[in-house]
């Protein structure tokens, strides 16, 4: 059950509209030369969003819905080292008005996932700090500077560490992280206003704003059933800019807190289903998104 | 312990990923040259407002062998070695010329106070026909300043700072220093900046100072010659400010509605309505009678002719394509639409082709009288496009694609008025021509660009082909009436 359900916060959030497969691992590691394989559906639909922080409803957009095929893949290098990649094919549109639909393959993302270092504290719980190296870009030159795109468009490292404790059926797992985000090249020469410009001619190129992130996990794990809830919260490291005509998207400054629980249960021996559920608390520059995903997973 | 090495090694790797907080634009860095030209005749170059460069007169300086200006040039010498750090960044900011500079900070303004006609905010300020009057008057008042400097500056010919033993900071031009063409350009674009932003008015007033001393700073003029082209600005900027309360502008939002009995009896069988949501007034439905640069009746004599009715095949056509390009809208397309959209937020259309200008007039090494020429020859042709493209669309009110045909989504928002012609694709070509009359060598990049502005409406599901042709046709007709004009003005 455990090597199999490795990686299930991961694939469970999916790669949907902000990108944000990138943060969702969990603390489960595959074993030396185990691999799993997920494939899973994803919808997440928005009404109303984030300016800076200001929940703002929007009948020029209507409801806006992301539809995901996502696939993600863990292979166990060593019995302490994971490799983890995923990869999305979304479509996005809004209900309303006349914004144009987005449909196309998003981002893919690579990392590796060590575990450290362990304490056992008898012979069924154990203490786990586990780092992780990832990487993350697009997988093609997709719309990025709007509201309903398939994601935001750079090249991203990110470097987390998690503190992972098991005991017999529980589990809990804390993680903080840091995403370091590349620039992104804009369609058009960058023409709004910003205070801090003396030079109104700066090219195409804009920054896109760094985060940190925080996960708390926690669930049940036994032979018939694994069950979690989570907390994420994704905080600004850069000022960035906020929503407002004229203004790049890529370069708001995009923060939440979602939660969400996810559900697996195993069919046969290697293969299972798995479920989720996440909604957004609060958010800034984002849309206020409720996500439910389910799919299979196959051990190898 | 090797345990504790490795937890050493990724922690380091980790916190390496956390960078220095940054800006969201890394700015650029401008150029600073010295002008290839120095134009000693642009004094009689044929003024646009003013009857000529001698209306407005300047006083003679004292001469170079007298006390005061020999202490003048002293404290200058003093004070180039001793500015500050920052003193220092002002003089290279205003060393790209302040032309360039006034230019970029009216894109500036008109980008902050173009507000959005989106949902639930303020109606916009500073649209298209807003930005081209206000960069038309900036580079009008600009250039007539810069005409009455020329002609003092050779009638005086008060040595260049270069001929008096002193190597100013940076590169200037070789003309006589009195008065000082920055000092005229500073007092005329803040005066004319403060018109069309009141609330700007004390930041404006603190850039056309430091503008002034920083040239002081620069060892490139003295007090007296800032103070003269100080002076020389003030009538220069009333006059063009008193054209502006006069060309009918402030009637141009239609404040009586006029346009709706207008686009009853409009000759069109079905009319627009406002896209917004909710239904907002169209933009400045009297725009089209504002007072033009050019010759009205000239222009109106190439005017296009009636848009094909909705029922017509050359219509249907048209719609078909668009919904096509709504549908299988490539990458290229859509990247094409956004890089022409210039919306709410931007600097609008009109502040794109002057950046464009700016890259040419950069490129060429124009001197401040010239760039000026260069600005006020674009932005007069742009106002009159506009003027021009205003009177038709509230002539026969045709509707955007979208509204003909609701599954047509557009790469960027429907700009909130009727779509025969296409202004966008009329100031691509009206535009393009004025930069290829003034910049011939660069017609690879220019005509590129041209091709792409043109199409652009198009790409976004905005326009309709015959629209854009109309409009593409018709901004080459007002280009080649200014280019007319150019050729006689005595810059050549």
């Amino acid at each position: 059950m455990k090597k199999i359900i490795a990686g299930i916060g991961l694939l469970m959030l999916g790669v949907t509209s902000q990108s944000r497969a990138q943060g969702m691992m969990d603390g489960f590691m595959r074993g030396q030369r185990k691999a799993s394989l997920a494939i899973t559906a994803s919808q997440e639909t928005f009404n109303s969003y984030y300016v800076n922080t200001t929940e703002t409803r929007d009948p020029t957009l209507g409801t806006v819905t992301t539809q995901a095929l996502n696939a993600y893949g863990v292979y166990g290098l060593d019995y302490d080292l994971d490799f983890i990649v995923s990869a999305s094919y979304a479509r996005t549109d809004a209900s309303a008005g006349y914004v144009p639909k987005h449909e196309g393959f998003q981002d893919i993302y690579g990392a590796l996932r060590w575990e450290a270092f362990d304490f056992n504290f008898g012979k069924k719980a154990r203490l786990a700090w586990l780092f992780a190296l990832g990487y993350q870009q697009p997988l093609q030159n997709y719309v990025s500077d709007g509201l309903v795109t398939l994601g935001r468009g750079s090249r991203n490292f990110d470097g987390r560490t998690m503190l992972h404790f098991k005991g017999s059926w529980f589990f809990i797992t804390a993680q903080y992280g840091y995403i370091r985000r590349g620039q992104v090249t804009l369609d058009r020469v960058i023409n709004y206003y910003d205070p801090a410009q003396v030079n109104p001619n700066a090219g195409s190129k804009v920054n896109v704003p760094d985060v940190t992130e925080a996960i708390l996990r926690a669930g049940i794990t036994t032979k018939h059933l694994y069950l979690d809830g989570w907390v994420q919260r994704q905080t600004p490291y850069s000022a960035g800019t906020d929503i407002a005509p004229g203004v790049p998207f890529p370069t708001n400054a995009v923060g939440f807190t979602r939660a969400g629980a996810t559900l697996y249960l195993p069919l046969v021996k290697k293969f299972g289903l798995t479920g989720t559920y996440s909604t957004t608390l609060d958010g800034r520059n984002t849309g206020k998104a409720t996500q439910l995903s389910g799919g299979i997973i196959i051990g190898i | 312990m090797k345990n504790y090495n490795r937890i050493i090694v990724a922690c380091t790797l980790l916190f390496s990923l956390a960078g220095c907080k940054e800006p969201a634009i890394n700015e650029g860095i401008l150029p600073i040259y010295e002008p290839a030209t120095v134009d000693a005749g642009g004094g009689n170059w044929q003024t646009i407002l003013l009857r000529s460069g001698a209306e407005v007169s300047v006083p003679a300086p004292l001469a170079v062998t007298s006390t005061s200006y020999q202490n003048e040039l002293a404290e200058l010498k003093n004070t180039l070695y001793s500015i500050d750090p920052a003193q220092s960044t002002s003089v290279n900011y205003w060393a790209t010329g302040g032309v360039i500079r006034w230019n970029q900070i009216a894109r500036l303004l008109v980008s902050k106070y173009n507000l959005a006609p989106t949902y639930n905010s303020a109606t916009s300020q500073f649209s298209d026909p807003q930005a081209a009057r206000l960069f038309a008057l900036l580079s009008v008042a600009q250039y007539d300043a810069l005409v009455v400097a020329w002609r003092a500056k050779y009638q005086y010919n008060r040595p260049s700072i270069l001929r008096q033993d002193v190597t100013p900071r940076i590169p200037i031009a070789d003309v006589p220093s009195y008065p000082s063409e920055d000092a005229a350009i500073a007092e005329v674009s803040c005066r004319v900046l403060a018109y069309f932003f009141p609330a700007e008015v004390a930041w404006l007033q603190g850039q056309a100072a430091d503008h002034k001393q920083s040239r002081i700073w620069a060892g490139a003029n003295v007090a007296s010659d800032v103070k003269a082209g100080e002076e020389l600005a003030v009538p220069v900027a009333t006059k063009v400010l008193s054209r502006a309360q006069d060309d009918r502008f402030s009637q141009a939002a239609d404040p009586a509605s006029t346009w709706q009995a207008k686009r009853t009896s409009a000759p069109y069988d079905q009319k627009w309505t406002s896209l917004s949501i909710p239904s907002e007034a169209p933009l400045l439905p009297l725009a089209g009678n504002v007072t033009t640069w050019y010759n009205a009746a000239t222009t109106a004599l190439s005017a296009p002719a009636a848009p094909p009715l909705t029922t017509s095949a050359p219509f249907q056509q048209a719609l078909a394509e668009a919904r096509e390009l709504s549908d299988k809208r490539t990458r290229d397309q859509y990247s094409i639409a956004a890089a022409w959209a210039d919306g709410a937020g931007t600097y609008t259309a009109i502040g794109h082709w002057n950046r464009i200008a700016e890259e040419q007039i950069s490129y060429a090494r124009q001197n401040e009288l010239r760039a000026a020429r260069s600005y006020a020859l674009l932005n007069r042709t742009l106002q009159d496009v506009t003027t021009a493209c205003w009177g038709q669309k509230y002539q026969y009110f045709v509707p955007r694609p979208s509204q003909v045909d609701a599954t047509i989504k557009t790469a960027s928002p429907i700009p909130n008025y009727p779509a025969y012609p296409s202004v966008r694709s009329a100031y691509a070509s009206a535009a393009t021509s004025i930069l290829l009359y003034l910049f011939p060598s660069e017609n690879i990049a220019l005509n590129r660009q041209a091709g792409e502005a043109t199409l652009a409406p198009l790409y976004a599901g905005t326009q309709y082909r015959f629209s854009v042709e109309a409009g593409t046709k018709w901004g080459n007709g007002l280009g080649s009436l200014a280019i007319t004009q150019a050729k006689s003005d005595g810059a050549n």
